[in-house]
């Protein structure tokens, strides 16, 4: 049954989505992880990357996340000589994590997720009017 | 005779057919809604009349082993499939535009699936069991 096939494929956009969401609360909640000593890096920003299928079964291009790659963008650095992780010059090197893009993207993520959550919702109501021709 | 040989009934199911993979084809967009690359795509709407030829003015084939305009995306339609904007990634899925398509698409059926339900009572008040 095609309606079947179809919420498989909407359900392959909930899962990507989900599992980006989970990055990107792992890096809101180490936005401010610090190495524990000098030279060391800290946390480094995780970028979810997405790419098309095409699944046989389903026969349609369901999504599935890629590689999960490093931000290479510059860390940030604060003048605090006391902590532990700072260098000769007193800097410490802060994650390259800006926490006003991760709630974009979690924003991004969430719209996403509830497009597809709404497309299995109206499948649904569609197999349900299909039973209903027989109850007459 | 199948009940599905009338004409009616035959129309209501190609159109009961039509937007199920219609919706399958939403579905694939929906999911790839940040998938860099991806352009959606958008089913022919369903003609009741025969198929003619391919448009009047088409690419000469130099060789029969050459693919036909016509072949290459049948069922396709290139005008509905809108691009409201592509974005730096290549993705060009309009979500909201997406989701009036879905909503669209289930009112349809429900449209088709209700039509098919009332001549199926036409055809039991025809041989004598309707209220």
């Amino acid at each position: 049954m095609d309606f079947l096939k179809t919420i498989s494929v909407a359900a392959s956009g909930l899962k990507v989505q989900s599992r980006r969401r989970r990055l990107i609360a792992g890096n809101i909640a180490n936005a401010d992880s610090t190495a524990e000593k000098p030279g060391v890096d800290p946390y480094r920003r995780k970028i979810p990357t997405f790419g098309r299928r095409f699944d046989r079964e389903l026969e349609a291009q369901v999504v599935e996340l890629g590689r999960v790659k490093p931000d290479p963008t510059a860390f940030r650095t604060k003048y605090e000589p006391g902590h532990p992780a700072a260098d000769a010059q007193g800097e410490v090197k802060l994650p390259n994590v800006n926490p006003v893009i991760e709630t974009m993207d979690m924003r991004e993520a969430q719209r996403s997720y509830e497009a597809n959550l709404n497309l299995i919702t109206a499948t649904r109501r569609m197999i349900t009017r299909t039973l209903e021709i027989l109850r007459v | 005779m199948a009940v599905t040989d009338l004409p009616l009934v035959a129309m209501l199911k190609t159109r009961l057919h039509w937007h199920q993979t219609r919706q399958k084809l939403l579905a694939e967009t929906g999911a790839n809604a940040d998938t860099p690359g991806f352009k959606p795509k958008e089913l022919k709407a369903p003609g009741l009349a025969p198929a003619r030829g391919a448009a009047a003015v088409s690419v000469e084939r130099t060789n029969a082993a050459h693919l036909s305009l016509a072949a290459a995306r049948p069922g396709e339609d290139a005008v509905l499939a809108s691009r409201f904007e592509v974005t730096p990634s290549g993705n060009a899925v309009s979500l909201e535009d997406e989701m009036m398509k879905v909503s669209q698409n289930q009112s349809d059926y429900q449209l088709a699936a209700s039509l098919y339900q009332k001549s199926l009572q036409m055809l039991r008040t025809a041989v004598g069991r309707g209220k």
